[in-house]
């Protein structure tokens, strides 16, 4: 492996990671309100949620492409006020795996958090203890095994990320190059030696990431 | 205290719950049977659930008003509940559960922690996970929890229901400890009239999302105010006794100058409400020898057909009620004014302390 | 591998099509910018010979790929003749039928919306030229190119970090028009068809590269009899005159 592909490597685990975090708040918050709440609108953002995970990812890329571009709802705003550009930058690459991945964290937290005994949090309440108190001493622990299994399941996802990202990010070499669209490069350069050195980069990435996720995922379901 | 449920409309599946009362304790049982709406009731008083119309004050504080769309939440309600699965938090460690609702300001603590536990004994449990624990013992660290949040009013739902007979007679007395030293009003739920006798100060029938009947326990039972309440409370003869001997698991109970034979209750009392269902007492014309201990000579004050049976008061040195078939009555030729003899088993007398 | 999957894939859609037994179908790989001409060209030809044209429009150097691995291509129509050798190379290509045929200039485009003025070379240095748009400088002809009119100009190093690379020639277009780059580089050809894009610089010939157009038949075509009468056609006049139209030089 050269020095080239260590930076590529690195900075795809990087990426990934940080897509998990920036995903984690938002997404808890949404999976605990689809888990516990009855609201107006609930069945429609449940399938907007789950449209990354079917549609075509370029697809996913071009609604991403339209609304972060610098003619965009979003990035013309941050691109003329805040001289911000997000597409083909490490920031797309960030909101291309944040959004395709998302949604396998959200299902999963969702699921934990169903499984939590809602009386648990009723007599918390009862308690003394506020929202934010019972979500986290009381809710989250007891999901806690159901979120950090989706949570890995979402990072091998973002991991593999390719449809979406080289719809907003590009081929950059060095600031936006992901193992993924490094393989496809290289594939198309015909320099096939970096391919399968990445390839196989991918793979035990891959593999490593599913394996303890389903650790975490099984012995859920075995507990409750 | 003072606990007013005033204009509750809460719709449940098959009937409406409509309440109207004013509870004042130290100890009020919510009795009826199961699916009346009673753990509705509690989740309505302790905030958990919202209804239709309702109208909920504990002392001076309003915790519920429709009318005025106020509605304290569950957190600022003070009110500690005790749930039917006890809901204790299987992730913390027996004292992490005991600590959970405890206020840091030690001036706004009720209860020492050493207090209660000691009250409660559960003292060698604390550092245990909750897993490890046994029923009974689950049931005083739940209680226990509740009461280490310094709550203005106690909620239990049916604290007895899931133990066994002898667990049933350990906890009681923790229970009345918990009332007589802690002094906190509490309100029980239960189906179990024996449990509501045993417990209760004051009685608020539920049947089906209506109030019966409510008052003085031994009076609610003694003087159903309708046949209904008389088929769940069913105790026709209710009288306070004291027991003068216990001997080989028997006990002698007087009331006034009779001595009755019953089964000796696992706690030593002397002061006790005597039970005895109506259908227990067997009506005999002759003396012949039988099996049954307590064989009471008795004179008819009247006779009251209900239905298929007749109910017959009796004076058998105490007001005594018997439920015979209207047939058995006309083949016996019960009269008024007669001298006749009442039958009752041992096992029939049941014991609560008072 | 490849091979075997593209024999597949071209016996399944032998198999499937529908078509008269004397009309034959044509299959032509081609550099992007030629999308439009070659397409104006093509439905002439089909009407009058009754054969079919197909087309695989791409960046040259991705199409020289998939002929290396077995794509069923009759005819390679590139943008380069660094593509065009390395097929040579490897015999892939009868060289016989090869010729150059179009030549073609570069220009810098930028947003039809644009305020930026490029009056010389130097001012793609400028700073508020943050983004630059070249299809893969690595590989793709038009970026091929580019590059080599930047290093002559000895701009490259300037350059370089704001290159925003594309899949190829089509694709810097429209990351032009889209707004998300300032400016690109790009054939003159190309900056005509999109109304979105206006050009802000035209590169002189003795500045820029030698930008020649070569097409050949693949060795080995399923059509390579009627391949040879549409390349033919491809030469005459006729078709000439629609490249001339869409502004390529002819050779």
């Amino acid at each position: 492996m050269t020095a080239v592909e260590w930076q590529i490597v690195g900075f795809t685990v990087w990426v990934a990671a940080l897509s998990m975090a920036t995903v984690l708040p938002f997404g808890l918050a949404l999976a605990w309100a689809l888990a516990r709440g009855n609201w107006p609108g609930k069945s429609l953002v449940e399938t907007i949620i789950t449209l990354p995970l079917v549609m075509p990812p370029v697809a996913v890329g071009l609604i991403l492409l339209q609304v972060f571009g610098r003619r965009g709802a979003v990035g013309g705003f941050l691109h003329d006020r805040l001289n911000l550009d997000i597409i083909f930058t490490w920031r797309a690459v960030l909101l291309a795996l944040s959004v395709m991945s998302a949604p396998l964290l959200i299902r999963s937290a969702r699921v934990a958090f169903e499984a939590v005994d809602p009386r648990l949090e009723q007599i918390a309440r009862t308690l003394g203890a506020g929202g934010w108190r019972v979500f986290f001493t009381i809710t989250v622990p007891l999901a806690a095994r159901g979120i950090v299994g989706g949570m890995l399941l979402a990072f091998a996802r973002a991991l593999g990320e390719f449809g979406a990202t080289v719809m907003v990010a590009g081929y950059l070499p060095g600031k936006t190059a992901t193992i993924s669209l490094a393989i496809y490069e290289n594939v198309q350069l015909g320099q096939d030696a970096h391919a399968f050195r990445l390839l196989g980069v991918s793979v035990a990435l891959a593999f490593a990431a599913v394996w303890c996720s389903e650790l975490f995922l099984r012995r859920n379901k075995t507990r409750t | 205290m003072s606990l007013r449920l005033k204009n509750i409309s809460l719709p449940l599946a098959d009937f409406t719950l409509e309440v109207d009362v004013e509870m004042r304790g130290p100890v009020t049982a919510v009795f009826g049977p199961s699916g009346s709406g009673k753990t509705s009731l509690l989740d309505l008083i302790a905030g958990l659930r919202a209804a239709h119309s309702a109208f909920i004050q504990l002392n001076e504080t309003v915790l519920a008003d429709t009318a005025r769309n106020i509605s304290l939440p569950t957190r600022r309600r003070g009110i500690g509940y005790v749930p039917q699965d006890l809901a204790l938090f299987p992730h913390l460690s027996v004292r992490q559960n005991l600590l959970y609702g405890r206020n840091s300001r030690v001036a706004d603590q009720l209860f020492a922690f050493g207090h209660v536990t000691e009250v409660l004994e559960i003292q060698p449990l604390i550092a245990r996970g909750v897993r490890e624990l046994s029923g009974g013992e689950k049931q005083r660290v739940a209680i226990a929890r509740a009461l280490l949040a310094s709550p203005r009013l106690l909620l239990l739902d049916e604290p007895l229901a899931s133990l066994d007979a002898a667990l049933k007679e350990k906890i009681i007395p923790y229970l009345a400890r918990v009332r007589n030293e802690f002094r906190i009003p509490m309100l029980c739920v239960t189906h179990d009239r024996f449990e509501a006798l045993a417990l209760a100060d004051e009685i608020v029938v539920l049947v089906n999302g209506q109030v019966m009947q409510t008052g003085p326990v031994a009076e609610v039972f003694a003087r159903p105010a309708n046949a209904e309440v008389a088929r769940f409370v069913g105790v026709e003869t209710l009288q306070p006794g004291r027991i003068t001997g216990v001997h080989d698991g028997l006990a002698a109970v007087s009331i006034h100058h009779v001595t009755l034979t019953a089964l000796a209750p696992a706690a030593p009392a002397s002061a006790v409400f005597v039970c005895i269902r109506g259908e227990d007492v067997v009506l005999q014309r002759d003396t012949a020898v039988s099996s049954v201990r307590n064989r009471l000579p008795a004179r008819i004050i009247s006779l009251r057909p209900e239905g298929a049976l007749v109910r017959v008061e009796l004076d058998a040195g105490f007001p005594l009620f018997a439920l015979v078939t209207r047939p058995a009555c006309d083949e016996l030729e019960l009269h008024e004014g007669e001298i006749i003899t009442a039958l009752i088993k041992t096992p029939a007398i049941h014991l609560v302390p008072r | 591998m490849n091979n075997l999957f593209f024999k597949v894939v071209t016996a399944a859609a032998g198999l499937l099509s529908l078509r008269p037994a004397h009309s034959a179908e044509i299959t032509v790989f081609a550099a992007s910018s030629l999308t439009d001409s070659l397409r104006r060209v093509a439905a002439v030809y089909e009407k009058a010979s009754g054969d079919k044209i197909v087309f695989n429009f791409g960046a040259s150097s991705t199409l020289a790929r998939q002929i290396e691995a077995g794509a069923p291509a009759d005819i390679f129509f590139s943008a380069d003749e660094a593509q065009m050798g390395t097929l040579a190379k490897q015999g892939l290509i009868d060289p016989a039928t090869r010729r150059d045929r179009l030549g073609n200039s570069l220009v810098v485009v930028v947003s039809r919306d644009s305020v930026l003025q490029i009056k010389s070379p130097d001012d793609l240095t400028n700073v508020v030229v943050k983004r630059i748009a070249l299809a893969d400088p690595r590989a793709v002809p038009a970026g091929v190119y580019a590059r080599a009119w930047l290093e002559k100009m000895r701009l490259w190093p300037a350059i370089q970090p704001r290159v925003i690379p594309t899949e190829n020639v089509r694709a810097a277009l429209a990351a032009v028009a889209s707004g998300n780059v300032d400016a690109g580089v790009v054939y003159k050809t190309d900056a005509a068809i999109s109304p979105k894009v206006k050009i802000a610089y035209e590169v002189a010939q003795p500045d820029g590269p030698d930008i020649r157009y070569p097409m050949a038949l693949v060795r080995g075509a399923p059509q390579s009899e009627t391949a040879k009468k549409f390349l033919n056609y491809l030469s005459a006049k006729e078709a000439g005159q629609v490249f001339a139209r869409y502004g390529f030089l002819l050779r």
